[in-house]
């Protein structure tokens, strides 16, 4: 790593956490992810544990719904900040090297989401647990350690495909307003009537790491393999975009 | 020392062509005015420059290297494109520590751009609560944060107040004078001439001039004078019967196209007629310009109906 990618990486730091919307959402990751569980765990953790088909691990991660978005928000937003009004132009004057400045971004927002995401995942698998009583699991237990490892990595995956995305659509409320109800709703429509194609859908493959005994097809870490390789297309997609485009 | 030098440079948008063929070198130690009305071309000669957008044909190279090559680039030019663009959720003083960082630029030097350009009483505040003459001192600062041998501003004195426009006019000066590249672009005449020794004149993305100021100005003028006496009729004689026709003017003094100073005073001291007042008329770069581009907009209007657009 020469000084000149130190430096760029440095300075994509400086811009994330210089625009607020940003930094919060960051922070939202772990703020909506352990809000939620604190919630859901206090309320219905327990009188749920009964019923049949419960699945405590999976359950345990159940707020990581609601930090996903937080990790989407932030994916998008950390990219849209360069395209509006130009800001493209300023930071392709300072780095010309297009590849340079989007691999640094792009390593950035991964970082922090991976931090922020791991930090996230064993906070709320623990925290859940607490309000367990007699129910409660460990990191211990059958793939309890995998699944919080899995769970941050997850989130991480989540921020990077909406960031390549914003880089396609130069627009955080375009990708916002597609990916959001996409994971809300078509997700779980489609993944009801249609089992085997929605395995490989980015949110569903990833959640695979989740479960300790992954039915159907879709192993854990194949599972995330298949997320990390949507987050993959879509930063080529991105850096497609941003090599040919005029800034 | 970093001259700037466009070779053939060509952009076409869709169907339009923003800059055609464009050939000339921005030298140093000078100040060059980059004029043309909206539409020209000049921002899109100044993004080509920048790498930003991609020529169709040509190149555009300062001290012989396109700029996507140039190691640490801020160092080496500063731009002044749009200052709306920097991000309002920002403040000052991250903006310019975000992009000091990026070309190993130490962090005080921020400081001393925002002292510099007056803005350091709100280097804290969000760029966004800033106005349009604050925004324009920003991207200044921003230009000059890596202390450039070349800088390139783009209507640098929009939106400045008229202590603004007299300081941002002593800075060019100023680094003309340091030896550095200064190209300027502007729509308004008066403030050019006010600042620039070189001008590089386009319209419709064509290059039209690129020459000196004064040579500019004395290629456009046709030489006239004007005077006051007290024996309008007598000298009005004397000057008919050298050829010339003086044209009395609503408040009393007379015009002669195609005289000199020498010729009138000469004429009314061998006729022992007073001279209250004699100046030569001197054409400003506003007359000059648009006898350039009168032609130009005729040939223009004449080869092709369509209206171009700042690109």
């Amino acid at each position: 790593m020469n000084t000149s990618t130190t430096a760029v990486l440095h300075s994509e730091w400086i811009k994330i956490r210089s625009v607020r919307s940003v930094s919060f959402s960051l922070m939202a990751i772990f703020a909506a992810t352990l809000a939620v569980t604190v919630l859901a765990f206090a309320t219905v953790g327990q009188a749920e544990a009964d019923s049949p088909g419960y699945e405590p691990l999976f359950s345990a991660f159940y707020a990581l719904n609601f930090g996903q978005i937080a990790a989407i928000c932030f994916g998008a937003t950390a990219l849209s900040s360069e395209f509006l009004n130009g800001a493209l132009r300023i930071s392709l004057s300072a780095v010309p090297r297009r590849g340079l400045l989007y691999g640094a971004k792009v390593s950035v927002v991964g970082g922090l989401a991976l931090v922020m995401g791991l930090i996230t995942s064993f906070a709320t698998f623990l925290v859940g647990q607490m309000f367990m009583g007699e129910y409660a699991i460990g990191l211990g237990d059958p793939g309890a350690l995998r699944a919080s490892f899995g769970g941050g990595v997850y989130l991480a995956l989540i921020a990077l495909f909406a960031a390549g995305l914003t880089a396609v659509l130069r627009s955080a409320v375009a990708v916002l307003s597609t990916l959001i109800p996409f994971l809300l709703i078509v997700s779980f429509v489609v993944g009801d009537v249609a089992g085997d194609i929605a395995r490989y859908l980015p949110d569903q493959a990833g959640q695979a790491v989740l479960h300790q005994n992954p039915a159907g097809g879709l192993g854990p870490w194949t599972g995330l393999a298949v997320t990390a390789a949507w987050a993959g297309a879509a930063l080529l997609a991105g850096w497609w975009a941003l090599r040919t485009r005029d800034a | 020392m970093t001259s700037i030098d466009v070779h053939g440079l060509t952009k076409d948008y869709g169907a339009t062509r923003a800059v055609d063929q464009l050939t000339f070198s921005v030298r140093p130690g000078r100040v060059t005015g980059f004029l043309g009305p909206n539409g020209a071309g000049k921002s899109t000669t100044m993004r080509l420059v920048l790498g930003l957008d991609r020529p169709t044909a040509g190149s555009a190279t300062l001290g012989g290297v396109p700029y996507a090559s140039l190691e640490n680039p801020l160092r080496r030019v500063g731009a002044l494109l749009d200052a709306q663009a920097a991000h309002g959720a920002r403040t000052a003083r991250d903006h310019l520590l975000a992009l000091a960082v990026s070309n190993g630029i130490a962090g005080t030097r921020a400081d001393e751009v925002l002292e510099d350009t007056g803005l350091a009483a709100v280097a804290r505040r969000r760029i966004k609560t800033f106005s349009l003459g604050m925004r324009q001192r920003l991207g200044i600062a921003a230009a000059l944060l890596g202390e450039p041998d070349v800088v390139m501003l783009d209507e640098p004195s929009n939106g400045l107040d008229p202590e603004g426009i007299i300081w941002i006019r002593e800075l060019m000066r100023r680094m003309a004078r340091e030896g550095r590249t200064v190209l300027v672009s502007s729509h308004l005449m008066n403030e050019t001439s006010s600042f620039a020794d070189h001008l590089i004149v386009l319209g419709r993305g064509r290059l039209l001039a690129d020459l000196p100021m004064q040579e500019f100005l004395d290629s456009r003028t046709r030489p006239g004078v004007r005077f006051r006496t007290t024996e309008a009729a007598r000298l009005r004689e004397a000057l008919i019967r050298r050829g010339f026709l003086p044209v009395q003017e609503e408040d009393g003094r007379w015009t002669v196209d195609g005289a000199t100073a020498e010729e009138v005073g000469a004429a009314a001291a061998v006729s022992g007629i007073p001279l209250l007042e004699l100046t030569e008329l001197h054409t400003t770069l506003e007359e000059a310009y648009l006898a350039l581009t009168t032609d130009e907009a005729q040939f223009a209007a004449a080869s092709s109906p369509t209206a171009h657009q700042e690109a």
